[in-house]
């Protein structure tokens, strides 16, 4: 019996720690995107990674998101907003991320919720301001219900979010306000593990 | 057999512990439609203490959480004022709830003098109301019926620029309990700021 719960947790915890678990959301292919093994990695706002060009923003609707989240896998993404202070906080954290994992084959874009008419001012500042170099995007939908849903039907429209995705299109890892540096470097980890 | 189901519900006890671990900082639970407006005594702005039950409209009641600092929670200051208003005359009772932790009671109380904001609001010390409803972001509503029973939940409408508003979810939502119709849309989100909690 004590082989057997040896075996038990053994097998569980490996299990635990290769997201064998889902809750309702990531287990619904149909709410989940999928990989989409044909498209190729977005662009990066500043190739050499030294934060010098000037920060790129691209706005999207709905079906531009859902493109984004069939890019190449696994993939980061952080919604957040110039006028949210958590976002701004965790800014430098998620700089520091992209910086340490994007050669070890991680895809980190972000997404920002600001008015339109602050994709030439506000956003790229603080991009600028952060030395970022993510592909940036600005969602500009009518309906942000449809835009919430296509990402993760649990959410609740709350900024920031950060979801990590893994090379199957799977939620393996969500976080609703600001993020825990070494809890997200720890589930990104054992993502590019796998 | 016995083995079997030990192992069963151990590697169900495991992955339950992985799913709140992999998304922590989600607050899941809180209360689903249909579900009776539970009952909480919060302080309001002058200091006195407010149970929930007590604050009941005659047909309806509207709970809306709300900040002092978020700008999405901003932009619908007037909005919310004109439901307020509009709708307390029709007997649907709206209180703002405050479960900030970095917004103290006196900044939630200039803040509503300065934007005009003249139905009740409770600060949600600790924010137990917004755990017990499961509220995640301001601005935030949760519509309850002349009965108690949850029947909207979810954004005031679909944006935070008055003049590109399409779908009116919220007053929808009031209309429908006030003619005594089932909610069509009982469910809609939109993004917002994340309710700062104290733990």
């Amino acid at each position: 019996m004590k082989h057997l719960l040896t075996i038990t947790i053994a097998f569980a915890l490996s299990i635990t720690a290769f997201g064998g678990c889902t809750t309702s959301s990531e287990s619904s292919s149909s709410q989940t995107p999928q990989a989409s093994p044909g498209k190729t990695a977005v662009e990066r706002n500043d190739a050499k990674g030294d934060g010098a060009a000037a920060a790129k923003v691209t706005q999207i609707g709905a079906d531009g998101l859902r493109q984004l989240l069939a890019v190449k896998r696994p993939l980061l993404i952080n919604f957040w907003a110039t006028w949210c202070e958590p976002c701004r906080d965790e800014f430098p954290d998620l700089v520091a991320i992209d910086r340490d994992y994007r050669s070890h084959g991680l895809e980190f874009i972000t997404v920002s919720l600001d008015d339109a008419a602050e994709i030439e001012r506000a956003v790229p500042q603080f991009l600028r301001e952060m030395r970022a170099t993510m592909p940036t995007y600005l969602l500009n939908v009518a309906d942000p219900e449809t835009a919430i849903t296509a990402v993760d039907p649990e959410w609740s429209g709350a900024l920031p979010a950060t979801f990590l995705f893994d090379e199957s299109g799977r939620i393996v890892y969500k976080h609703f306000g600001r993020i825990n540096p070494a809890e997200l470097r720890a589930a990104i980890e054992r993502t590019l593990k796998r | 057999m016995r083995k079997k189901g030990a192992f069963a519900l151990l590697l169900v006890a495991l992955c339950g512990v992985a799913v709140a671990w992999q998304n922590s900082g989600a607050k899941m639970g809180g209360i689903k439609l249909g579900d009776r407006m539970p009952e909480a005594k919060l302080v309001d702005l002058n200091g006195r203490a407010r149970s929930l039950g007590s604050l009941r409209g005659k047909n309806g009641t509207l709970l809306l959480f709300i900040a002092t600092r978020c700008p999405v929670s901003n932009a619908y200051n007037a909005r919310m004022a004109k439901i307020a208003e509009e709708y307390g005359a029709r007997g649907i009772a709206v209180v703002g709830i405050n479960s900030n932790v970095t917004e103290p009671a006196d900044e939630v109380k200039r803040h509503a003098t300065e934007h005009n904001l003249k139905f009740t609001i409770l600060k949600d010390d600790g924010n137990k109301l917004a755990d017990m409803l499961g509220a995640q972001v301001t601005p935030e509503a949760f519509l309850f019926d002349a009965s108690g029973k949850l029947v909207y939940h979810g954004r005031i409408d679909n944006a935070q620029d008055e003049a590109k508003v399409q779908s009116h979810d919220l007053r929808d939502a009031i209309e429908a309990v006030l003619a005594g119709r089932p909610v069509a849309k009982a469910e809609a989100r939109a993004f917002g700021c994340s309710i700062k909690r104290a733990s």
